[in-house]
């Protein structure tokens, strides 16, 4: 659900300024912000739109409220989108490093979503989400991100296919197709074995009694030609 | 299209009206000329391999696009029963009488409709693997539903291709 307001009254600013709003059970993720009257209006574009983000408030239920500027919610997006995009492969895995301003990794049946402020002596604002929760988090991350009254233009890379190197082949189509194959070829090695290991038949001997009398006539008869 | 179909199966075993749902969805999505009827559809459906009577060949680019738009499509609708099922707040008794009532059916429509001789259908069913691989459908449902869905959906069917 997106709602998009013009505080200028409420507030008592001098220019306008407007709040998207993005709303799911356990999270609401709102930016308020100005339009850019300087920049020349594209085809197609709203006439309404949020171009400098001033500030934006993620409330995570009643576990959290962050508050940040548009580096910090950019990190939130580059950390939760693609990670979410590997849970769809059944892949969970860190994607970016321990010193990002926004980490998120697998931990246990859960998600360790970390934030670290950019004020210094801050401890980082660690929270663990469910499944439910990340889910809500991507769908309002999603609809802000589609929403074109949202001109912050913020760098998202589009969805890829794994590579075959980081991709564990899905749990559905490959788990245990290795062992047919293996116990078939086990099997062989062990039936060649066992053939190796059973004596040749022997060719029974001459009997050497019989051997020696032919011997002995041909010898006579040799000695009785003339 | 094996992965595509059984996610198809599981909005079906969460939703009593799934099919009438598809068809109708088909209709929203502007998905005539790649499904114009149910017949079209189920046909498309037909071409997993896994089915007891599966049909050969591929899909094609449209049809395969329709799927995937498709499940997506279904997955927002059905997100607030999915968000129950994966949510770790709800009641723990009435989350395991859920799961329970979606195995049920997702395993009657799997005996129904898919070749039980085949090894990915006995893991389907295996009472242990089969939790697991339920799971990780729902979780894929879960975070397909919404507008970057479809890309996400699309990128992940095509895994390992490059």
């Amino acid at each position: 659900m997106t709602n998009f307001s013009s505080l200028a009254a409420a507030a008592g600013l001098s220019g306008t300024q407007y709040r998207l709003r993005y709303e799911q059970s356990s999270c609401r993720l709102e930016l308020t912000g100005l339009p850019d009257v300087t920049a020349a209006a594209e085809e197609g574009a709203p006439k309404q739109r949020l171009d400098i983000l001033t500030n934006w408030d993620l409330i995570l239920g009643q576990r959290a409220n962050l508050q940040g500027k548009r580096e910090h919610l950019e990190a939130l997006v580059q950390a939760v989108i693609p990670y979410v995009r590997l849970l769809v492969s059944a892949q969970p895995r860190p994607l970016s490093d321990s010193k990002s301003v926004v980490t998120l990794e697998p931990s246990g049946e859960r998600h360790h979503l970390v934030l670290r402020s950019s004020q210094p002596n801050t401890p980082p604002l660690e929270l663990l989400l469910d499944d439910a929760e990340l889910a809500d988090l991507n769908q309002c991350l999603d609809q802000m991100l589609v929403d074109t009254r949202m001109g912050l233009n913020l760098a998202v890379q589009p969805p890829q296919p794994l590579r075959r190197g980081e991709y564990r082949r899905h749990t559905l189509q490959r788990r245990g197709q290795w062992l047919p194959p293996a116990i078939a070829v086990g099997a062989l090695a062990m039936s060649s074995l066992l053939i190796s290991l059973v004596p040749l038949p022997q060719r029974s001997p001459v009997p050497q009694l019989q051997e020696s009398s032919t011997e002995s006539t041909t010898k006579s008869e040799e000695q009785a030609k003339p | 299209m094996e992965r595509l179909d059984l996610l198809l199966l599981a909005i079906e075993a969460l939703d009593l009206h799934g099919s009438e749902a598809m068809v109708w969805s088909c209709q929203q999505l502007e998905l005539k000329e790649s499904f114009p009827d149910r017949v079209a559809l189920w046909k498309s459906r037909c071409r997993n391999p896994l089915r007891r009577a599966s049909r050969r060949g591929e899909l094609s680019l449209g049809e395969r696009q329709g799927l995937i738009e498709l499940a997506c499509m279904l997955s927002e609708r059905l997100y607030p029963m999915l968000r129950q099922l994966l949510s770790s707040n709800e009641p723990e008794e009435l989350n395991r009488q859920r799961w329970g009532l979606f195995r049920d059916r997702y395993n009657e429509l799997v005996r129904e409709r898919m070749n039980g001789r085949r090894g990915a259908i006995r893991q389907l069913l295996d009472p242990e693997q089969g939790e697991e691989l339920r799971r990780d459908m729902v979780l894929t449902l879960a975070f397909c539903a919404g507008p970057g869905g479809v890309q996400r959906l699309e990128a992940s069917l095509l895994d390992g291709s490059r």
